[in-house]
C-alpha cells in the first residue's frame, strides 16, 4: 500500500505530499487506509463536503467522513502542532442512544442528545489542499483538531454560523446547509457498521476553510459564542 | 499502613463525633493509598446497613487545589444514611456533624452509563437525565480541619450530608457555567457563586469523575447522583442556622440545621 506508506510517513515526519497522483485505488480502499492509519479508541466521527458545491469539485454525491479520536479534542489550538492548519466553523451533535446500521433518518434524529457548537481544526497532508478524493479520504479526511462547545442546543442553531479570527469576520455560513441531521446520521450509520450513545458527530462546514493564524476565534450562532485561543 | 485500621478509625470519629489527629503524620502517604482508606470505610459502612446512591467530586476550585498543594478534583461517595433528600426544604440536626460547612453547587442525576476513560463534558450532558441546585454539607473528621490531600480523601472527600433541589431537564439546555446563586445564611447573603467556578463547567467535572473512575473499573451508572463541586467558598454553621440557596430565575431550596 503505496498510499498507505506515504501517508504515515509524512504524517511521522512532519512534511507535505503532493496531491493528485492516481494511486490505483478506490474510496472503499481509501477508507480502509483511514482505519488502519488512524487506530485507537474512536470518540466520534466528521462528514466532510457536505455541500452540493463542494461535492460537485469532487466529482462525488454524498459527503464524506473521517474518524475523531479522544486527543483530537482540544481546549485551544497550538498550531505548531499542525502542518498546514485550517479552520471551519461547525456545528456537531452528541448522541444519546445508539444508532444501527440501516435504521431511518426519522429514528437516527431521535437517537441525538445535544447539538453544540464546534469548530474543525482541518489539517491536510497534501500540499495547499490540492487531493484526490481517495487521497483525502484515506487521509481522514483531514481531520486535524476539534473544539466543542459547552452549551447544549435541544435543536439545530437556526440561522447562520459566523466566524470571527481576531475581530475580522473570516467565514459566515447557513446551518441549513448543513442538510438533515437525521439524513446525515442514518447515512453515516449504515456507512461505519453503527454509531454509539456517547458518539460525538461534527455535522461539516456551511462555509470555506480558511487559514489559521495566532489569536482568538469566535464562532457565533443564535447569539451565542464559542471562544477560542489559538497559539 | 493498614487501610483497615484508619478506616475504623474514621468510623468511629463519625459515630461519636470525635475528631482525630491527621491521618497524613501517622503514615498514610499517597492519594492512592488514601482512596484504600476511603473504600475500606465505604465497606464498614454497608455492613452497617448503608448504601451508595451517587458520587460527590471535591476539590473543584483552583483556589482550594492550591490550598492542597494539588492540581486535581478528588470524591468521595455519598451515603443514602445523610441524604436530605430532593425538595425545597430540608432539616437536619447540627448535632450529626463534628464541624460542619455548607457549600452549593449543581447535582447531576445519571440517565445513562458513563464509563471512562474517553468520556467528555458534551456526553454528560447527553447522559445525564436532569440536573438540579443542591446544598452539600461538608465535614471533617480530622481535627480542625487540619488535613492534607491524604486526609480529605481518606475521610470521603470531607462529605457531610446533602440535599437536592427539584430535578429539571429544561436547565440541561442552559449554558451551566454562567448559572448562579446567591447564599443565604439565616437571610443574610453571604457568599455566591457561578458554575464556572467548578472547573470551568460543571459538567467537566463529571466527566473528570467518570474518567478518573474507569481507572478503577467503574462506571457511572443510571440513577445514581453527583455532586459536582462547590460553587463558592463554603460557609460556617451554627446550630440554628438557616442556609438558603437562591439559585438562577429563582430555584430555591433551604436547609435548616436544628439545635
Amino acid at each position: 500500500m503505496r498510499l498507505l506508506e506515504a501517508i504515515r510517513e509524512a504524517r511521522r515526519a512532519f512534511i507535505l505530499l503532493k496531491g493528485g497522483q492516481d494511486w490505483g485505488l478506490g474510496v472503499e480502499e481509501a477508507y480502509s487506509i483511514q482505519e488502519t492509519l488512524f487506530p485507537g479508541p474512536l470518540i466520534g466521527f466528521k462528514l466532510g463536503l457536505v455541500s452540493v458545491e463542494k461535492q460537485r469539485q469532487m466529482g462525488i454525491y454524498e459527503p464524506i467522513f473521517g474518524r475523531v479520536y479522544p486527543r483530537m479534542l482540544l481546549k485551544e489550538v497550538a498550531s505548531s502542532h499542525f502542518l498546514q492548519p485550517r479552520v471551519e466553523p461547525e456545528v456537531a451533535l452528541v448522541l444519546k442512544e445508539d444508532i444501527l446500521s440501516g435504521s431511518s433518518p426519522g429514528m437516527a434524529y431521535r437517537a441525538i442528545g445535544y447539538f453544540f457548537l464546534g469548530l474543525d481544526i482541518l489539517d491536510s497532508v497534501w500540499e495547499d489542499y490540492r487531493f484526490t478524493l481517495v487521497e483525502v479520504v484515506a487521509d481522514n479526511a483531514s481531520g486535524g483538531g476539534f473544539i466543542l462547545g459547552l452549551k447544549p442546543y435541544g435543536h439545530l442553531p437556526r440561522g447562520s454560523l459566523r466566524l470571527y479570527l481576531n475581530g475580522e469576520r473570516i467565514a459566515e455560513g447557513s446551518v441549513e446547509a448543513l442538510g438533515d441531521p437525521g439524513e446525515r446520521l442514518s447515512w453515516l450509520a449504515e456507512k461505519v457498521g453503527g454509531l454509539k450513545a456517547g458518539q460525538v458527530v461534527f455535522l461539516g462546514s456551511p462555509a470555506q476553510a480558511v487559514p489559521l493564524s495566532e489569536g482568538v476565534l469566535e464562532l457565533w450562532s443564535e447569539g451565542e459564542v464559542l471562544l477560542t485561543r489559538v497559539t | 499502613m493498614d487501610a483497615e485500621v484508619f478506616a475504623r478509625e474514621l468510623e468511629h470519629a463519625l459515630e461519636e463525633r470525635k475528631p482525630i489527629p491527621p491521618l497524613s503524620g501517622r503514615g498514610l502517604k499517597g492519594i492512592h493509598a488514601a482512596y484504600q482508606v476511603q473504600e475500606a470505610w465505604t465497606k464498614i459502612r454497608i455492613t452497617k446497613g448503608d448504601s451508595v446512591v451517587g458520587r460527590k467530586i471535591g476539590l473543584t476550585s483552583k483556589a482550594v487545589q492550591m490550598q492542597l498543594g494539588v492540581d486535581q478534583p478528588d470524591f468521595g461517595n455519598l451515603w443514602a444514611s445523610r441524604f436530605l433528600g430532593v425538595g425545597e426544604r430540608a432539616e437536619v440536626p447540627f448535632g450529626l456533624f463534628l464541624q460542619p460547612r455548607v457549600e452549593g453547587e449543581l447535582a447531576f442525576l445519571i440517565g445513562r452509563r458513563l464509563m471512562g476513560p474517553h468520556v467528555t463534558p458534551q456526553e454528560v450532558l447527553a447522559s445525564t437525565e436532569a440536573v438540579a441546585f443542591a446544598i452539600e454539607v461538608v465535614d471533617s473528621r480530622i481535627v480542625n480541619w487540619q488535613i492534607c490531600i491524604e486526609d480529605t480523601v481518606a475521610d470521603n472527600a470531607s462529605f457531610g450530608a446533602f440535599m437536592v433541589g427539584p430535578w429539571e431537564r429544561t436547565l440541561l439546555t442552559e449554558d451551566l457555567a454562567t448559572l448562579g446563586f446567591v447564599l443565604y445564611r439565616n437571610g443574610e447573603a453571604v457568599t455566591h457563586g457561578m458554575g464556572a467556578a467548578c472547573l470551568g463547567h460543571p459538567a467537566e467535572a463529571v466527566a473528570w469523575l467518570a474518567n478518573t473512575l474507569s481507572l478503577f473499573g467503574v462506571a457511572l451508572e443510571p440513577g445514581e447522583i453527583v455532586m459536582s463541586g462547590a460553587w463558592a467558598p463554603m460557609q460556617p454553621v451554627n446550630p440554628g442556622d438557616v442556609f438558603t440557596l437562591v439559585g438562577a430565575r429563582g430555584r430555591a431550596l433551604s436547609l435548616y440545621f436544628s439545635g
